[in-house]
């Protein structure tokens, strides 16, 4: 596949965002309208400790991307209270229509204290076309389990043949930095199922094969269909010196499935991606393919997390 | 005699005293304060009771716990045979939802194995803790047991979403049961942050997939913020019967809001009826229970009936033993 690069289309630092005070746009996700194009990323506020706390927004665009239109003025949906799993943050942010409304599924952070953080997955539903979304109860609804035992999220939902699909990652260890103090953790992309999109039923194993090592991490996938083949784009990177060394970070890779069971990877089929000099140029990460009057888009963040805005590509065939 | 068959209006318990004291027990380091939530597997000659304990605190303050055994002669429940060398269990990893403790344990044969689970305890930084129900299986009759997995069997969900601790684990009639204790609320007081918490149920076929109502189980008596735990069901003259503890939400570390011990009653282990009066123990006027009771346990053995249970200092100083008076004997 030949994809066409359109730059970065969102800065966090050219807008006034609720909760964004510290820049970051991570981890965009797309809703599309009639007439314009409805992406969801989170941004990120410092606490009273100096700890990031991320929040979601919104940024309405054009459909040629060529100017943003609005962006949230309200909360599109609160962090959670004292305890709650998405004390910390809520990042990333999955949606899509159905029934009538736009279902939203969060990565809820919350901080511990030997390692940085956990997560979970949380339920929303909004009623006005995204704008604004309530939460389902105060709890997750998919969380670790005995053999996914921690760092549950980047939930992405979608509905084939009646069933809810969720792709998802979940943390299989914690290892630390080679300084042997820092925890690092290791986390893997794996399916669950649902019938109503509220109970869900995890599979226990991993579906998309490492090609770094086994302590490769694999994050924020996302599944699109055509002509029966479903096509899977997420992010890898190694476990440790991820932040500074562009070797070791996050990438963008690619696998395939006729089933949705059996998933083969092919980082190769993608034929991108790296730039020099960008402003992704050091780490691709976070993509989200989704598809707008019949053209195939993937919105994704660069260099840093996301930290200067995200960006975008356009399938030429 | 025709009512012999029926509840008693009141269960009469005769204290035995305290059977356990964790600082008489020398050479492990993982056991130096406490023997809590005492939870007891009969086996051929010794009553094995499962209970949680403490090391010394690290440098800051923080306790781990562990859970280990003590082994009463079957036919003299003041005689400790044997303690556990070790803990039946290793904490978790890192990063895991039990490295910081495993902390109540509760027993269940099933075939030639027994069943353990656990809460599973982490730290949080803006709350303490947070706690899961774990899941671990013994091959040698209750002296070591595997973990089924690192992660938790039953952890938050929408209608849980804080601790899910304090399990009991039960089968009737081939039906799975497992009473637990969810966090409600966690709220700040002169600068603690305390949890609410109250009694409800999980139900299974199996053991290993659950489902829960999400619904408190047993009516608050003191307030809405009523912490509820150590929900230990008992089959006995037909009915079912929750001894259980119960606290004031807030300034619970004193006699006057502390624990005590509750009671309900039940036909079909949904529905269930709090009269408290029926417990039928309460604080002594001095000793080792004067200020608290809590954590009731009740078993059986060679036809009397038991209650192990803690007292002042959430069983800081060890546990006790009461016999059932108006019991299966009679």
């Amino acid at each position: 596949m030949r994809w066409k690069k359109l730059g970065k289309v969102f800065d966090p630092s050219e807008h006034r965002l609720l909760g964004g005070t510290s820049g970051y746009a991570q981890s965009p996700q797309a809703l599309v309208f009639d007439d314009f194009v409805r992406v969801y990323f989170s941004t990120r506020e410092k606490d009273q400790t100096g700890k990031f706390l991320s929040n979601v927004a919104f940024a309405d665009f054009d459909k040629a991307f060529t100017k943003v239109l609005n962006t949230s003025t309200r909360s599109v949906i609160s962090r959670g209270g004292l305890g709650c799993f998405d004390e910390h943050g809520i990042f990333p942010f999955n949606v899509l229509r159905h029934g009538g409304k736009v279902l939203g599924y969060t990565t809820g952070w919350n901080r511990r204290i030997s390692v940085s953080t956990d997560a979970a997955i949380g339920h929303a539903v909004s009623e006005d076309e995204g704008l604004t979304f309530n939460k389902i109860g105060l709890g997750p609804v998919l969380s670790a389990s005995l053999h996914q035992p921690c760092l549950v999220g980047d939930a992405y939902v979608r509905v084939f043949g009646g069933l809810f699909h969720m792709w998802y990652i979940f943390g299989a260890r914690w290892m630390t930095e080679p300084d042997g103090v820092t925890p690092a953790r290791v986390y893997k992309i794996a399916h669950a199922t649902s019938k109503n999109g509220v109970d869900w039923v995890p599979e226990d194993q991993c579906i998309i094969r490492d090609v770094l090592d086994t302590d490769e991490c694999q994050a924020l996938p996302s599944v699109i269909e055509r002509n029966g083949t479903y096509h899977m784009f997420f992010c890898y990177r190694n476990a440790t010196g991820f932040r500074h060394d562009p070797k070791r970070a996050y990438r963008i890779g690619y696998a395939q499935s006729g089933d949705l069971t059996n998933w083969t990877r092919n980082d190769a089929d993608l034929h991108v991606f790296r730039s020099s000099g960008e402003w992704d140029s050091d780490m691709q990460c976070y993509p989200h393919v989704f598809e707008m009057d019949a053209d195939i888009y993937l919105l994704y963040n660069g260099n840093e997390f996301g930290r200067f805005g995200f960006g975008l590509a356009v399938l030429e065939n | 005699m025709a009512t012999s068959l029926s509840s008693p209006a009141m269960f009469n318990w005769k204290k035995l005293g305290r059977i356990f004291v964790p600082q008489d027990i020398p050479g492990r380091d993982w056991l130096k304060n406490f023997a809590q939530a005492p939870c007891a597997l009969v086996l051929d000659t010794v009553v094995r009771v499962y209970f949680s304990c403490r090391p010394l605190p690290d440098a800051q303050g923080n306790y781990v716990s562990y859970t280990g055994y003590v082994d009463f002669d079957r036919h003299d429940l003041s005689t400790i045979v044997a303690v556990s060398a070790n803990p039946i269990l290793p904490l978790g990893e890192l990063g895991t939802f039990d490295e910081f403790g495993i902390y109540p344990v509760s027993v269940l044969r099933s075939g030639s194995d027994v069943l353990a689970y656990y809460g599973g305890w982490t730290r949080c930084e803006s709350i303490p803790f947070t706690v899961s129900i774990g899941l671990a299986i013994s091959h040698d009759n209750g002296a070591t047991f595997q973990r089924q997995g690192k992660g938790p069997l039953i952890t938050s969900n929408v209608n849980d979403p804080f601790v899910v601790s304090g399990p009991k684990i039960r089968r009737f009639d081939d039906h799975w049961y497992l009473w637990y204790v969810a966090g409600t609320k966690w709220h700040v007081h002169d600068g603690r942050v305390e949890a609410v918490y109250k009694i409800r149920l999980a139900t299974s076929e199996d053991g290993y997939r659950w489902h829960r109502s999400g619904e408190n189980q047993i009516a608050d008596k003191l307030e809405v913020d009523e912490c509820q735990a150590s929900p230990d069901v008992f089959k006995f003259r037909d009915r079912y019967h929750m001894f259980f503890c119960y606290k004031y939400g807030l300034d619970f570390r004193n006699s006057e809001r502390g624990y005590r011990i509750g009671y309900a009653v039940s036909d079909d282990l949904v529905n269930w009826t709090r009269d408290d009066s029926k417990a039928g123990i309460d604080v002594s006027s001095q000793g080792w229970d004067s200020e608290s009771v809590s954590y009731p346990h009740v078993f059986e053995v060679d036809g009397k009936i038991y209650m192990l249970y803690l007292g002042n200092e959430f069983g800081k100083h060890g546990f006790g033993l009461a016999q059932l008076t108006n019991g299966a004997d009679q």
